[in-house]
């Protein structure tokens, strides 16, 4: 408890276990409410459990049928032998590694060989590609003679250290662009793939580096308005998310049962939830005010699970802002989670009867997919690549403001069928678009238009 | 006797179709165009010039891409002149061009031209007035494959009709008029030429598919198909 009165938990992963559970969970209107009391203290876990091995293709087949594996196979079939190599800056951590940690497996299943491969230096070229990441955001920077030469040192070091021999080479983000003088005299193709959003970069950054890129045969971005105007053919390829990644593998209801209650939430009513890290960007203040306006019309609780408390003065920070805008309300329940809780997170998804994310700035916000993945009626703020997932009132519902969130936090309530329908097309649209799935049959694609394989 | 039983009368079903009926279908990888439109008359004027990759992509193509929705999307410039222009009188008649109707690309590009220029002529204020957000243009790189179903007969047909992905039913439904030039499917033609199924035909042809999720296009037609059998 902190000083308030308000309930913040911080929370652990627990054991995993399977089923599914979409769309909306409207509350059965004879369950009984779970008193604040009754909340149990959840078992912490210090350590993040073992990663599970990468599923196989036929895994998905029951979640996107044989017809769209079989699309997949057949892609991959004039593609077998071919070799090709991912580059990017990271093994472990962030939404690169994690989407190379599924895709290069898949991709060496139908027998196109895949290494991934990561670029070492030292802190001042991380400090510098931090700083260019930044930069590219449209972030102020100062790009002096002697930065470019630790980037392109620590980048023709690696270059020396690494063979291109394969048939296709992928450089992942700004970091190892400087690699593509291997491409000098050798068969391969380039590609570079971009996963910042270069909508508005820093001038003088994107100028050193788009004569390295404009040496590549193409590039990837992640939205349209991404995208610049580049003299090599640019490719779409959205984020994806996996679904049978823990945070989004189906799971059985009696384990999201004792999530929800050793979390002490209570299924017999509403469930509202945002999962997203302490920040202010993802409004989490603005979340419990749109609660706290929806309250005086319908019944809900509001849960905000997620991270960054605790390592990050800035997250703590947020944090207690938001426990002070709770103001001890018994119904909101504040979960500070250590990363490795997907599991957990999986659980309060599927709990919810509607998912909030009410950002102010996003990047693509994969945790808009994973929600819709789950069948779950959504509001959102419209920005990043929000709008991409969310169709207003077809796959969702945009917002702009806190009094427009809580508008559509009660509209919602009280529509069931619309919002499950939301949920059904908010599914559907993650299936067809931006599932690990589409990703590969993209890869592959791209694959066989590079090599003109016909 | 109705149309149904008068199909049979004037041909009876043959036990093997002449022709089989091989399912394919496409996969399809986006390309991020040059052009972009910051208001009507920039689109306008990317309307004239774009590949016609782009119109396919933007008119047939995003049906695929939302094949789930029943109601409110027909073509991406139609949710664009709605969402980002708030020109809702330009989206009601953009939505309403049928896709169908056409067995060429450049018609497609002619008509929406058309549309935008008698929307901006009677509408001055609007060709300058700023979208909210600009209208990329994307061009798709398509890739036809075989399936593994093959129909000989109608009762094949109506098993491949209802396991294929629903790719390969905009493949053959929808996008199968520009290959073929005609104001008809491949369904259509296989069903009237090779079934002698004339009747059915004509109907999986009035199809609506703007009000319509494209699984709901494959259950009427195979409603009309089954119905034919009998």
């Amino acid at each position: 408890m902190d000083s308030k009165g308000q309930k913040v938990m911080e929370v652990p992963a627990g054991t995993s276990s399977h089923a599914q559970g979409s769309g909306g969970n409207w509350p059965m209107p004879t369950a009984t409410t779970l008193a604040p009391e009754r909340r149990r203290q959840p078992r912490i876990s210090e350590t993040p459990p073992a990663p599970a091995p990468p599923p196989l293709l036929a895994d998905y087949e029951p979640l996107i049928g044989k017809g769209e594996l079989d699309e997949l196979r057949y892609l991959a079939r004039d593609l077998k032998g071919k070799s090709v190599k991912m580059v990017n800056s990271t093994a472990v951590g962030g939404g690169v590694a994690e989407m190379l940690d599924r895709l290069v497996p898949l991709l060496n299943e139908v027998e196109v060989h895949t290494r991934w491969e990561v670029i070492t230096g030292g802190n001042d070229f991380f400090e510098i590609t931090k700083a260019f990441h930044n930069a590219l955001h449209g972030g102020e920077y100062h790009l002096t003679p002697e930065v470019k030469e630790v980037f392109l040192r620590y980048n023709e070091q690696n270059r020396q250290r690494m063979h291109f021999d394969e048939d296709v080479v992928v450089i992942h983000d700004p970091q190892p662009a400087g690699l593509i003088r291997a491409r000098e005299g050798g068969n391969s193709k380039w590609v570079w793939r971009c996963h910042i959003d270069l909508s508005n970069p820093n001038p003088d950054v994107w100028g050193f580096l788009r004569p390295m890129v404009e040496q590549f045969n193409a590039a990837i971005f992640s939205s349209s308005s991404f995208a610049q105007r580049l003299s090599i053919p640019q490719y779409l390829f959205y984020p994806c998310i996996d679904p049978l990644s823990e945070k989004n593998k189906p799971l059985e209801d009696s384990y999201v049962q004792k999530v929800c209650d050793d979390f002490g939430i209570d299924r017999s009513r509403c469930i509202v939830t945002q999962v997203s890290r302490f920040d202010r960007l993802k409004d989490p203040v603005g979340v419990v005010q749109a609660y706290k306006m929806a309250k005086r019309y319908v019944d809900c609780q509001l849960v905000l699970a997620g991270g960054g408390a605790s390592d990050d003065p800035e997250g703590n920070a947020v944090l207690q802002e938001v426990t002070a805008a709770a103001d001890g309300d018994p119904d909101i329940i504040i979960l500070n989670l250590p990363p490795w809780c997907s599991l957990e997170i999986n659980a309060l998804q599927r709990a919810s009867t509607l998912i909030v994310q009410k950002s102010l700035r996003e990047g693509f916000g994969l945790t808009v997919t994973e929600s819709l993945w789950k069948g779950k009626p959504t509001i959102a703020g419209a920005v990043g690549g929000i709008p991409n997932q969310i169709i207003d009132k077809l796959t969702g519902a945009l917002v702009y403001s806190i009094e427009g969130c809580a508008y559509q936090i009660r509209y919602l309530l009280t529509h069931q069928e619309f919002a499950r329908q939301l949920g059904r097309n908010g599914q559907e649209h993650v299936k067809e678009n931006f599932l690990m799935t589409t990703n590969l049959k993209r890869w592959l694609l791209l694959l066989r238009i590079l090599l003109q394989v016909p | 006797m109705s149309t149904i039983q008068a199909d049979l009368a004037i041909k009876p079903l043959p036990t093997a179709a002449l022709k089989p009926f091989y399912f394919n279908t496409s996969a399809h990888l986006l390309r991020i165009g040059r052009e972009r439109a910051a208001n009507l008359a920039e689109l306008l004027q990317a309307l004239r010039t774009c590949s016609e990759n782009s119109i396919f992509e933007h008119t047939f193509r995003t049906l695929q891409e939302h094949h789930f929705i029943r109601e409110g999307y027909s073509n991406d410039f139609a949710h664009w002149a709605f969402t980002a222009c708030n020109e809702r009188g330009l989206a009601e008649r953009l939505a309403g061009i049928d896709v169908r109707e056409f067995t060429s690309v450049q018609a497609v590009r002619e008509q929406l031209v058309q549309i935008v220029e008698e929307y901006m002529r009677n509408n001055p204020g609007s060709a300058a007035r700023a979208a909210r957000e600009p209208f990329y243009f994307c061009a798709a790189d398509t890739v036809v494959l075989p399936t593994p179903f093959v129909a000989r007969n109608l009762p094949e047909f109506v098993d491949g009709l209802a396991r294929v992905t629903v790719h390969s039913i905009q493949h053959h439904f929808i996008e199968a008029r520009l290959r073929l030039q005609l104001r008809s499917n491949d369904f259509s033609l296989w069903l009237e030429e090779e079934a002698g199924l004339k009747e059915a035909a004509r109907r999986l042809n009035r199809i609506d598919i703007y009000t319509a999720t494209m699984e709901d296009v494959r259950r009427q037609i195979l409603r009309i198909v089954e119905h034919a059998k009998e």
